[in-house]
């Protein structure tokens, strides 16, 4: 079946059911590894959108930005991930609410 | 002004005093003793020299340069020092050198036994140098850096004996008040070098186009300078407390030579007086009402010093008149005439309080005729020459050229007040020659009879000074008596120098020295008849002080009458006429008030509020915008993604809105 025989429109609105809920997520969560999920589930519906505008126009671009965010999403879980078994290490469990530490 | 040369002895006269201060301020400990003829003979010899400067100083065609005149040195252009010395420097130079040396010698004896003998004398030569830099500066700024020098000598030998509270706060009075007088000077040179571009005499005199009112504005400044160092109302409180210092020292200085530097100013600057009629009427009835007043509390002082104090301040408001009218050669006349006869009754005066211990208050004296004769008739030619009794005494030739002065230049007002205060004064001069020298000695009545409720504070109290000063000194009774002996020959025949009228010597001095104004018409009255008048008021003067202090009865029971006296003494005379509290209520209450507002709202308040403020509202801005900073990363989230949909929603709209 030939893929664009689905509208675009079709892909902006699931990308955009897709970020929400993970905005949602990042929210309402208070578990850092479900948060870092969600993050990951808004960066592709960014991918998920970048890949249908690239086929409907028939540009690479978008390609190429689609690797870039898997790159960066990539380095962005290693980083959280760390961050969060730190954490864990000192408090012995996770709840973001409770790292305060930058309040005012 | 004067013809341009190389005078030695200009110079010599000049620094000599000055080498003299150096000497005994540097070698004082060592020289002991020698410090006081040394001292008295550089002022000598620069006497010497000031006589042999006379020929210079008096040399001149008529109509062009009168006088020496040396120049210094250059510092910028319109800044030329230099030494001037015409017939009127010339005058003050011979009083301050002459008088000063006999000063100097009378010291000797004075002060000998003093603890600080030697910087007595370097004081006192110091004066004399300041005073010469004054009278011998042909520009504004050397005045006023003579002016500055004598005021500073001035507090230096007030403050002499400076254990003593009241001689400090009295130098500090004096510096402050002159000071005030100093910063008069300063505007006024100011304001000459803004116009005429030089601060020599002769270009500010020669000047003519000063802009309208400044040279009323320029009169008025050097007056201010002129009337604090003279003592002219409202700036002579300083004057009778400057009676704190050793008796030579207010000779010298406070009745001689320094007080009349507002008359050597004034006479001076004739040029610029004589342009602005404005300036002369000030200048004249400030000096009248001096007179006046000054006369009037003479009557009301028991210390001898402060009532000769009050005398000086009479008889310079009668110099002020004169140069002020415009009657010039009166004005310095009297200068000259006073010059002997004050400092006469000055060293008379410290005669008798040298041999009295220290005592300085009349009531505790009387009878002193037969204990010291000498003095008697030093004090009696001095009131004599004062009191301006025809022939008799010098201050009748010049104190009747002023008052004859003061009508024929159109002021029939200070006339009258010439005249009456002649009669004061012959009446306060009587008084104290009668209280102190006529009836008995008074010295061991208890002062409580004699109406002195504290001792302390009437005068000097005797044996106070005995650490630093003693009085019995080994120094012979003759280097007291002599400079008096000495100074009593011109206080009885230097006025005949003025006797004359237009072809008198003193005319003929002066011939070419002072602007000659036309006289709108001739006085109403001859001077015959002017000095009638004066003889009248001065005899009944004299009549009320023989009544009441001199005739057998009253000396009888003099110590009842002093007692009743002093306790029924106006409270406006006791208190000077309220000039003091008046100064204080105005300058130094303003001032303080000034001070607090500065102190108590201005700083605290304004200033420190500007800093609080600054800090109080960063701190607020603070904790507002600390209050977003909850530590949560999930309302971080909820604000970032708020932020982003609101960026989306903007973008949207302005996309459509484009289309």
């Amino acid at each position: 079946m030939d893929p664009m025989s689905v509208p675009v429109a079709d892909y902006v609105g699931l990308s955009a059911v897709i970020f929400f809920i993970g905005v949602a997520g990042v929210i309402v969560r208070r578990n850092p590894l479900i948060m870092l999920m969600s993050i990951e589930l808004m960066f592709n519906a960014a991918n998920l959108l970048f890949i249908a505008f690239s086929r409907a126009w028939l540009h690479n671009a978008g390609h190429i930005f689609a690797f870039l965010i898997i790159t960066v999403a990539a380095a962005e879980a290693a980083i959280g991930l760390a961050i969060v078994v730190t954490v864990f290490r000192t408090a012995r469990h996770v709840d973001v609410d409770d790292v305060a530490l930058m309040k005012g | 002004m004067g013809n341009e040369g190389t005078y030695p002895y200009l110079l010599l006269l000049w620094l000599l005093p000055l080498a003299g201060a150096i000497v005994n301020w540097a070698f004082g400990p060592q020289l002991k003793r020698a410090a006081g003829p040394l001292g008295s003979a550089f002022v000598g010899v620069s006497f010497i020299a000031t006589v042999l400067m006379w020929g210079a100083a008096t040399q001149g065609v008529p109509g062009g340069a009168i006088g020496a005149h040396q120049s210094l040195f250059s510092w910028i252009p319109g800044f030329d020092f230099g030494l001037l010395m015409d017939p009127l420097s010339l005058l003050w130079t011979l009083i301050i050198t002459g008088v000063g040396f006999l000063i100097h010698v009378y010291s000797i004896g004075y002060m000998d036994g003093d603890k600080a003998f030697a910087r007595f004398f370097a004081y006192l030569n110091f004066f004399v140098f300041a005073m010469l830099t004054l009278v011998l500066s042909d520009n504004f700024v050397g005045l006023l850096v003579g002016w500055g020098l004598v005021g500073l000598a001035s507090y230096f030998l007030i403050g002499f004996w400076f254990f003593k509270p009241s001689a400090v706060a009295a130098a500090r009075k004096a510096f402050v008040i002159n000071v005030a007088g100093d910063v008069g000077i300063m505007f006024a040179i100011f304001m000459i070098f803004a116009s005429v571009h030089s601060i020599a005499y002769g270009d500010a005199f020669a000047f003519t186009s000063y802009p309208s009112g400044w040279l009323f504005a320029i009169c008025l400044c050097l007056f201010i300078g002129a009337a604090a160092k003279s003592a002219q109302i409202p700036l002579h409180t300083w004057l009778p407390d400057a009676m704190e210092g050793p008796t030579p020292v207010s000779a010298l200085i406070h009745a001689a030579t320094m007080v009349t530097a507002g008359v050597y100013l004034v006479a001076r600057c004739a040029p610029l007086w004589s342009h602005d009629a404005n300036a002369q009427l000030l200048v004249g009835t400030i000096g009248a009402l001096t007179a006046l007043v000054g006369a009037i509390l003479g009557c009301g002082q028991w210390d001898i010093k402060r009532i000769l104090a009050y005398s000086t301040m009479s008889q310079i408001g009668y110099m002020i008149m004169g140069v002020g009218v415009g009657a010039y050669e009166g004005g310095v006349a009297h200068f000259f005439t006073h010059a002997f006869f004050k400092a006469q009754l000055f060293l008379g005066s410290g005669i008798i309080i040298h041999a009295l211990n220290n005592e300085q208050d009349v009531r505790r004296m009387g009878g002193l005729r037969a204990k010291l004769p000498f003095a008697f008739w030093a004090m009696l030619t001095g009131v004599v020459a004062i009191s301006g009794i025809p022939f008799l005494g010098a201050g009748f030739f010049s104190k009747d050229l002023i008052i004859q002065g003061a009508l024929e230049h159109g002021h029939p007002i200070m006339y009258a007040v010439g005249i009456v205060t002649a009669g004061i004064t012959a009446y306060y001069m009587c008084r104290m020659l009668f209280i102190t020298f006529l009836g008995n000695y008074r010295g061991n009545v208890d002062p409580s009879e004699l109406g002195i409720r504290h001792p302390e504070l009437a005068g000097t109290p005797a044996h106070e000074e005995d650490d630093a000063h003693e009085s019995h000194g080994r120094a012979p009774a003759w280097l007291m008596n002599v400079p008096v002996a000495i100074l009593m020959v011109p206080t009885v025949l230097i006025g005949w120098l003025m006797f004359g009228g237009e072809n008198s010597p003193w005319a003929h001095f002066f011939a070419q020295t002072f602007p000659h104004e036309t006289m709108a018409a001739p006085a109403p009255v001859s001077e015959m008849f002017t000095a009638v008048i004066v003889f009248v008021c001065v005899i009944i003067g004299i009549a009320v002080a023989w009544m009441r202090y001199g005739a057998a009865p009253a000396a009888e029971n003099a110590v009842e009458r002093l007692r009743v006296e002093s306790v029924r003494m106006p409270a406006v005379l006791t208190n000077a006429f309220y000039f003091d509290a008046a100064l204080d209520w105005i300058f130094v209450r303003a001032s303080q008030l000034l001070g607090t507002l500065f102190g108590r709202f201005l700083d605290p308040q304004v200033i420190d509020g500007a800093v609080r403020e600054t800090v109080f509202s960063a701190q607020w801005l603070g904790t507002l915008v600390r209050s977003f900073q909850t530590g949560l990363m999930r309302t971080y989230a909820f604000l970032i993604a708020i932020g982003a949909t609101i960026f989306m929603i903007y973008y949207a709209l302005a996309a459509g809105g484009v289309k």
